[in-house]
């Protein structure tokens, strides 16, 4: 071991004239354990350095961090076609509900007045034909003159002041 | 551009970042929120990274800033250095401690710990991590001659110190 060059090595490390790779020759150098003794005070000194490299975090750290760092994951949900319409099923199973309530409630109240279309199971509510038709003429005539008079009060009522104010000059 | 992965591009820098929080904050607790909260923040600005030359340069900052207002803020709550350094050696159980159980090697962890917040940084960069003075210099904003002013005065004082009581302890 050539430690004359160790010595010139140390002398240029105290004055920050090393290369990197010098001062890793001198820490592995001082991490032997024989060594003449003017080096020993030093020995310490570097074996410091290469214990202080050891020092590090243990995995919990990385555990940690990565928890941190990793965004949520979210996950996929397939969406069946009963799951989709699930929400409109439930509602039109309440408009159902509802027209049926409304159905039953007015079949019970009306069961009764059934609609009769069926002209020829009709019968007559009279007994002389000629009354029958007075009634119906005279209340024909009725309607007639009830909308004759309807007609003339249409006018506006200044237009028919006028033509009785002419009739009356003349 | 490449595709990012938090996996593989960011993940595997956790010790190196944990171990630049961990010489900021000097508790172990608050270093591993920095990582996580760092880690978190550059995974969310992963596109604008481009300033750096590799997302590791990025992180390290991002990591470094984080840390530093963690710091000032526990030093707003009136807790001091003194105290939190004591709290922290009190607690042997901590991983970070047994390595440390040599009484040498605990001297010297307390003697960069001592250093000034920037050379304490530049030290923990060059002679652990073993970066470059130029990714060095991009992390911490300055110089790189800045930078190897930092690393000599850290160096000297370090050494300085150690064998002025190593060697009343022999």
């Amino acid at each position: 071991m050539d430690y004359d060059y160790i010595d010139r090595l140390l002398e240029r490390y105290w004055k920050c004239e090393t290369s990197l790779k010098e001062e890793s020759e001198l820490r592995t150098f001082f991490s032997k354990s024989d060594m003449p003794k003017r080096f020993l005070p030093y020995k310490d000194l570097f074996v410091y350095q290469q214990i202080q490299k050891t020092v590090g975090l243990g995995s919990d750290f990385d555990v940690r961090v990565l928890s941190k760092i990793e965004p949520p994951v979210v996950k996929a949900k397939r969406l069946t076609m009963f799951v989709r319409i699930k929400p409109f099923l439930r509602a039109a199973a309440a408009v159902a509900l509802i027209v049926l309530c409304g159905n039953i409630t007015e079949r019970s109240y009306f069961a009764d007045d059934k609609l009769d279309y069926n002209y020829k199971d009709y019968k007559d509510t009279f007994h002389d034909p000629e009354v029958a038709y007075k009634k119906v003429s005279s209340a024909l005539m009725m309607l007639s003159e009830e909308i004759k008079k309807s007609k003339s009060q249409h006018f506006p009522d200044s237009l028919y002041q006028n033509d009785l104010d002419s009739v009356c000059t003349k | 551009m490449h595709e990012f992965s938090f996996q593989d591009d960011i993940l595997p820098l956790k010790d190196k970042l944990f171990r630049l929080a961990l010489r900021i904050t000097m508790d172990r607790a608050e270093a591993e929120d920095v990582v996580e909260e760092a880690m978190v923040r550059v995974w969310e600005k992963r596109e604008s990274y481009s300033n750096y030359d590799s997302v590791e340069a990025f992180c390290l900052v991002v990591t470094k800033n984080l840390a530093l207002d963690m710091s000032q803020k526990k030093d707003a709550q009136n807790l001091s250095l003194d105290e939190s350094m004591a709290e922290s050696e009190m607690d042997e159980s901590d991983p970070y401690h047994q390595l440390a159980n040599n009484e040498k090697l605990k001297l010297i962890h307390r003697l960069i710990n001592e250093l000034p917040e920037r050379q304490r940084l530049v030290m923990q960069l060059r002679d652990i991590e073993g970066e470059s003075y130029k990714k060095i210099a991009l992390v911490m904003n300055i110089t790189e001659a800045q930078v190897k002013i930092d690393i000599f005065r850290a160096r000297q004082k370090v050494k300085q110190r150690f064998l002025e009581i190593d060697g009343y302890g022999l």
